[in-house]
């Protein structure tokens, strides 16, 4: 009699200290893999072709279609794709012009340069999160590209604006489970999507959370006055990896590929 | 004689890294993505390295002659989730190789698969990609 009256206080005291543990900020420290990196139109499964085919026993696969999706531009611009500015949709389509002619000469990533934000949140090769209660890091296979958000409270200065970056400076901070991201101070020679141009006036805000156990969401919001002519919206998605080999993350030296650095 | 020496250190000294030789990273948009054809021959040289691979394959020429190609492949990392490694293809082995030829008209292509001589298939992705 005795003991329960004992016992039962504290097992409340215990769940109610647990209800508010799980108040605290989710967890997103991981590695995770994108669903439909290269987004629905050419995405998923097969997006290749050159990927596994569907299995039919005792025959062998159909050979492939086409070795990559189709991203030079010849097919105009999609319904979904950011709609920019006469200026800027001028500069994509000269763009367009060169890379059909086969020219990589825009191709950041040719250059080994970061791919930036927003573009580097495509995370096509996967994606390690690290997390403190101060800072969350996003890092990207591809490029061996980083990011850090900064939560503990800090602005840009007038330093860090006059100092634009790939990556560009990024301040959170929660919404209850959700982390409300805010970029600023990004270099003008990146791509919001594929190729599509921005100017140095181009701003991001986020919001990433878990839409179910191990499946986080970025709901991106891209903001330039000089460049769109109205705030792009796109949605991607991860899977969080559990068991190796698929949890670890591979090392992309890219200058390994540049002659000089041979 | 001394500078035939000095020439001959410099020479040398110009040569890359390991007699591997360098070649231009590409931007898919460097080949015709949505064309793929098929080349039969033998490999000379497997480079696994970043950004991208390499494969050197001496192909069949169809006239009893090769012509050396180089084909271009994806990152180490995104192969070895495709179930490729630094050791899966040697020189002297039997390949297929299907590509996207490159729209410079020079003998490079972009991988889309290999088969290697015992049928298995080397995917450029990983399942589900």
């Amino acid at each position: 009699m005795r003991t329960s009256r004992i016992v039962v206080p504290i097992l409340t005291v215990i769940a109610l200290s647990s209800s508010v543990q799980t108040q605290s900020p989710p967890d997103f420290a991981g590695v995770y893999r994108p669903i439909n990196a290269f987004g629905p139109a050419g995405g998923g499964r097969g997006a290749r072709a050159g990927g596994p085919p569907a299995p039919a026993p005792g025959q062998p696969p159909p050979p492939p279609t086409r070795t990559a999706p189709l991203s030079d531009g010849s097919q105009g611009r999609a319904p979904t794709a950011p709609q920019l500015t006469p200026e800027y949709l001028a500069k994509w389509q000269a763009m367009s012009k060169a890379r059909i002619a086969g020219s990589s000469e825009n191709d950041n990533t040719a250059k080994c340069l970061p791919p930036g934000m927003p573009a580097m949140m495509n995370m096509a090769y996967g994606m390690e999160v690290m997390q403190t209660k101060d800072k969350i890091t996003f890092f990207s296979e591809l490029n061996d590209a980083l990011r850090r958000v900064y939560l503990d409270g800090r602005k840009p200065t007038p330093a860090i604006l006059d100092d634009p970056t790939y990556a560009g400076y990024s301040t959170g901070h929660w919404e209850g489970d959700t982390l409300v991201v805010d970029t600023v101070s990004l270099r003008d020679n990146t791509y919001i999507e594929g190729f599509t141009p921005h100017s140095d006036q181009m701003t991001i805000r986020e919001r990433i959370r878990f839409v179910s156990p191990g499946i986080l969401e970025d709901r991106i919001t891209v903001t330039d006055p000089k460049a769109l002519l109205k705030p792009w919206e796109t949605v991607k998605t991860y899977r969080k990896m559990t068991s190796p080999p698929e949890d670890q993350l591979r090392e992309f030296a890219c200058a390994e590929g540049i002659e000089h650095a041979r | 004689m001394r500078t035939r020496i000095i020439l001959s250190i410099a020479l040398l000294a110009a040569l890359p890294f390991g007699g591997t030789r360098a070649y231009a990273h590409h931007s898919n948009v460097a080949f015709a993505v949505e064309t793929v054809l098929t080349a039969t021959g033998t490999v000379k040289e497997w480079q696994w390295s970043n950004p991208h691979t390499w494969l050197i394959v001496d192909v069949d020429d169809g006239k009893g002659g090769k012509v050396e190609w180089a084909m271009e492949g994806r990152a180490p990392g995104v192969l070895l989730r495709a179930g490729w490694s630094r050791s899966v293809l040697k020189p002297g082995d039997k390949v297929t190789v299907h590509y996207s030829p490159s729209k410079d008209g020079s003998k490079v292509g972009m991988i889309a698969r290999v088969t290697m001589a015992d049928g298995k298939i080397l995917p450029n992705a990983p399942p589900g990609d």
